[in-house]
């Protein structure tokens, strides 16, 4: 231990985060360093922190699994030689500081959580060398999660790359579903700028929209790919499903179907959808009048066709817009004043709006 | 043609003496552990599992499928696909079923006949939604006047609510750091949707219910996830307008005036909860229960009709769990049910197949989990182990699934310690008061499947934890669990 009298401490951070992980996936000291290491739970359950000897992670954690009753009042740390620093179960909010100098001679040093459950994923590494460390992504040390979470990072990128140079991002790489899935299709989701009971519908024509089941109303539409679930899809944290695309249009106005009185807003009631040749066709109440819509994309992918049928109450129904929002209209019946399309009263049969893209818009 | 015939038998017997070598040596275990082949491509966490009459299984996953799998050929089919964390199912028909999803209680039926659902109906969506990651659904469970029951999962203080909520908002629970909160209607709520489809509070103080099931005489149970206000995991018998312990939910009781739930003094809180029926023991029995299950199979998955089995994310194993009324409460015992017999983590949701196996379907999501489907077989030898725990008057009587040796009548073969887990705002509890009790005597039925053990103490408000020792069965086997843990509300006097 001898080069640690004239090295500098090393302070490091390391915090436990919610879906069994370390935010710092691994660190590199040099041999004899003197590490200041301070550890503070940021999840909702409990953990701990114990440095094994090399290779003897998987060792120590299955000898804590086995304390069985010990367990708590050891803090789940075995007594053992291979554990060479812990710091002891923290509740969520703590925090805790240690200082320790690691060996003379190079080795990567295994971090890892015992609470029961947790070692098999929540781990990672501390490389004691003066060499550089090997590529993140490869680096089999650190855990499973963290390494696909740096994959990720670096095919986001590319991704983001390929999208600004107009080339489309690859959907293929990996199956998401025992299916594979043909346009269109939906997904429950939450998205960003809807309420939490959004509907992600996919269409021909890379097409897209955002439908939302909690205020019953078309939100946004984009082109390009449709969405990238992995935030969404993770579990024990926020994560909205993310656009991958350009959205076109946006709903703008307070609401967009009126029912008799055009100043007053409707109460509304989501009554669920049918698929029609795998089209979602939307059915709510808007006070007691009972509305199907179904959105389908223009045969040139230029925009999008909406129809509704309305079963009659025999009022007034009014369609809304805001000239901003980034689309033109036209129908087929109902007169179009200023920003309004009046259809005539009580009829059942359906009608059409047709919303035409507005060129290079961006919203 | 002689020399190769008993070439053959002496192959065969090789082979049946390896097959014996490799095998448990001791004996034959009473259940086996099978894993379902799951579809390429599937994301296996398993949100939901039922049977329809014919033995197919329905299955929901967590990214939005719902599977039927048969099991004679072993083959999965799409049934619908899109649904926003599916975490429970009441089948109507086979075409035809009710699930739980985050934004709604949805009817996924196929009209056309086709095998995919064509019909997603809203049956309830009269509930809020944050878009809080931890507000979790589950349910629906249907009793036999046709309501169907539903748990609504507290909120996260680790997450956000989004600028846009479904329902009306609440700002009393936002402000404390680290508790579970209830930013809207009705989350930490069990609920009662009725026939005519009103869903009606039932009962509060959840914190995370992620598991509800009826007992064999319709008892409604509801575990919880150890936490703030949750010293440990608890299995809570759900009664209408009982509140269970955690405050956030309060601020949706109605004519509720008593301001932020959670500055109530601890007391108040205490007098107002009911208690846990059965107690797990963090670390030790459960980590994390999830959805009970009924033995309703009339021995066709062994001795245990009638007792309740939950799942444990965090241990490869099931819980069992035997009740019994005192003082007109339901309290009684857990112990675990086939440790270490392949069995995976994560084991989120259970079912009985018409066959009599048990289903487990697994799931993870950010916790300790695991994925996919496994089932459970009770291979018809019977196990040696505890049938049930009941209270005396001064102490407890084990009832055992067979006849045991000499071993039953001795006191040093039985540990007892007692403790109790505090009721308190921080996340979990210590053990408090942990001692010993003293074994004053011990009586053995006359078919040497009962023993009546005397204690120095009996308190209400304790865990009692049994340990046991060098206990066999006449026939010589060992006891299959060494531990049990009766929680002692009430006292039988």
């Amino acid at each position: 231990m001898a080069g640690s009298k004239n090295e500098p401490v090393i302070a490091v951070t390391i915090n436990a985060v919610a879906g069994l992980r370390y935010d710092l996936p691994r660190f590199k000291v040099k041999p004899g360093a003197q590490v200041k290491l301070t550890f503070t739970n940021q999840d909702d359950m409990s953990h701990n922190l114990v440095f094994t000897k090399p290779g003897a992670r998987e060792e120590i954690v299955n000898t804590a699994l086995n304390l069985g009753d010990q367990g708590p009042a050891m803090n789940f740390i075995p007594e053992s030689d291979k554990v060479l620093w812990s710091i002891a179960i923290l509740s969520p909010g703590e925090t805790k500081t240690i200082t320790f100098t690691v060996p003379d001679s190079v080795g990567i040093f295994p971090y890892v959580c015992t609470y029961p459950g947790h070692g098999f994923v929540m781990y990672g590494a501390m490389y004691v060398t003066n060499d550089a460390m090997p590529p993140i992504q490869n680096d089999l040390n650190i855990s499973e999660l963290s390494r696909s979470e740096e994959k990720s990072k670096i095919a986001g990128n590319t991704v983001e790359a390929a999208s600004n140079k107009h080339v489309h991002a690859s959907t293929a790489s990996q199956m998401q579903h025992p299916y594979k899935p043909v346009a269109p299709y939906l997904y429950r989701v939450f998205i960003d700028d809807a309420s939490p009971a959004a509907i992600a519908v996919n269409l021909p024509h890379q097409i897209s929209y955002c439908w939302d089941a909690g205020s019953c109303r078309l939100r946004y539409a984009w082109e390009g790919e449709f969405l990238d679930n992995t935030d969404f899809w993770k579990g024990h944290k926020d994560g909205n499903a993310k656009i991958l695309g350009q959205i076109f249009y946006r709903d703008k106005t307070e609401f967009p179907l009126r029912i008799g009185d055009f100043e007053h807003i409707p109460v509304v009631r989501f009554k669920g959808y049918k698929l029609i040749d795998r089209y979602p066709e939307f059915h709510y109440f808007l006070n007691k009048t009972e509305i199907f819509e179904m959105l389908k994309p223009k045969e040139d992918g230029t925009g999008l066709i909406r129809t509704f049928t309305i079963a009659g109450s025999g009022e007034d129904v009014w369609f809304t817009f805001d000239s901003d929002d980034g689309v033109e209209y036209t129908t087929l019946k109902g007169k179009q004043i200023k920003g309004r399309i009046k259809l005539s009263s009580g009829k059942t049969h359906p009608f059409s709006v047709i919303m035409t893209k507005k060129k290079d818009l961006k919203l | 043609m002689k020399n190769n015939f008993y070439k053959g038998w002496i192959i065969a017997f090789i082979l049946t003496l390896n097959l014996f070598l490799s095998a448990n040596p001791v004996e034959a275990q009473s259940y086996r552990v099978e894993s379902i082949t799951m579809p390429e491509g599937l994301s296996s966490e398993t949100g939901a599992i039922d049977f329809l009459p014919d033995g197919r299984l329905v299955a929901c996953f967590l990214r939005g499928e719902v599977m039927i799998y048969t099991p004679g050929t072993k083959t999965w089919k799409l049934f619908a696909e899109g649904l926003h964390e599916p975490l429970g199912i009441s089948i109507v028909s086979d075409s035809e079923f009710l699930v739980v999803q985050r934004p709604e209680l949805t009817r996924i039926k196929d009209t056309d006949g086709d095998g995919q659902a064509d019909l997603y109906e809203t049956l309830s969506d009269d509930f809020g939604i944050s878009g809080n990651y931890h507000e979790y659904n589950y349910g629906p469970l249907k009793d036999d006047k046709g309501n169907l029951f539903l748990g609504f999962n507290t909120a996260s203080s680790r997450g956000q609510i989004m600028k846009e909520v479904r329902g009306k908002k609440d700002s009393l629970g936002l402000a404390h750091a680290s508790q579970m909160f209830s930013p809207v209607a009705y989350r930490g709520w069990i609920m009662k949707l009725t026939p005519d489809g009103k869903l009606q509070p039932y009962a509060s103080g959840l914190r995370s219910p992620n598991g509800l099931g009826f007992d064999l005489k319709g008892n409604l149970f509801a575990a919880d996830n150890q936490g703030d206000w949750v010293g440990t995991t608890p299995l809570y018998h759900i009664k209408e307008g009982r509140f269970y312990g955690h405050p956030a939910s309060l601020v949706w009781k109605k004519d509720w005036n008593s301001g932020d739930p959670f500055k109530l003094p601890v007391q108040q809180l205490d007098s107002m909860r009911t208690r846990a029926s059965v107690l797990f023991p963090h670390n030790i029995m459960a980590n994390s229960l999830t959805q009970p299950v009924a033995d309703h199979t009339q021995g066709k998955f062994g001795p245990f009709s009638g007792q309740l089995f939950a799942g444990e994310m965090n241990q490869g194993r099931i819980l069992r769990i035997m009740l019994e009324e005192v003082k007109g409460e339901l309290q009684g015992a857990c112990i675990p049910f086939i440790d270490q017999q392949g069995l995976r983590k994560g084991n989120n949701r259970l079912a009985f197949a018409p066959d009599g196996s048990l289903w487990v379907g697994q799931a993870e999501h950010g916790w300790a989990g695991d994925k996919g489907i496994q089932r459970i077989i009770f291979t018809g030898k019977q196990p040696a182990d505890i049938d049930s725990m009941n209270l005396t008057l001064t102490g407890f009587d084990l009832t055992f699934t067979q006849p045991m040796d000499a071993g039953i009548a001795d006191a040093g073969n039985y540990s007892f310690r007692h403790y109790y887990y505090e009721y308190h705002k921080t996340y979990g509890s210590d053990q408090f008061d942990v001692q010993s009790v003293q074994i004053k005597n011990i009586k053995v039925s006359q078919d040497k499947r009962k023993v009546s053990i005397s204690l120095a103490n009996l308190k209400p408000g304790y865990i009692y934890e049994l340990k046991l020792n060098n206990i066999r069965s006449v026939s010589g086997e060992p006891l299959a669990n060494s531990m049990i843990c009766y929680t002692l509300n009430n006292l039988k006097n």
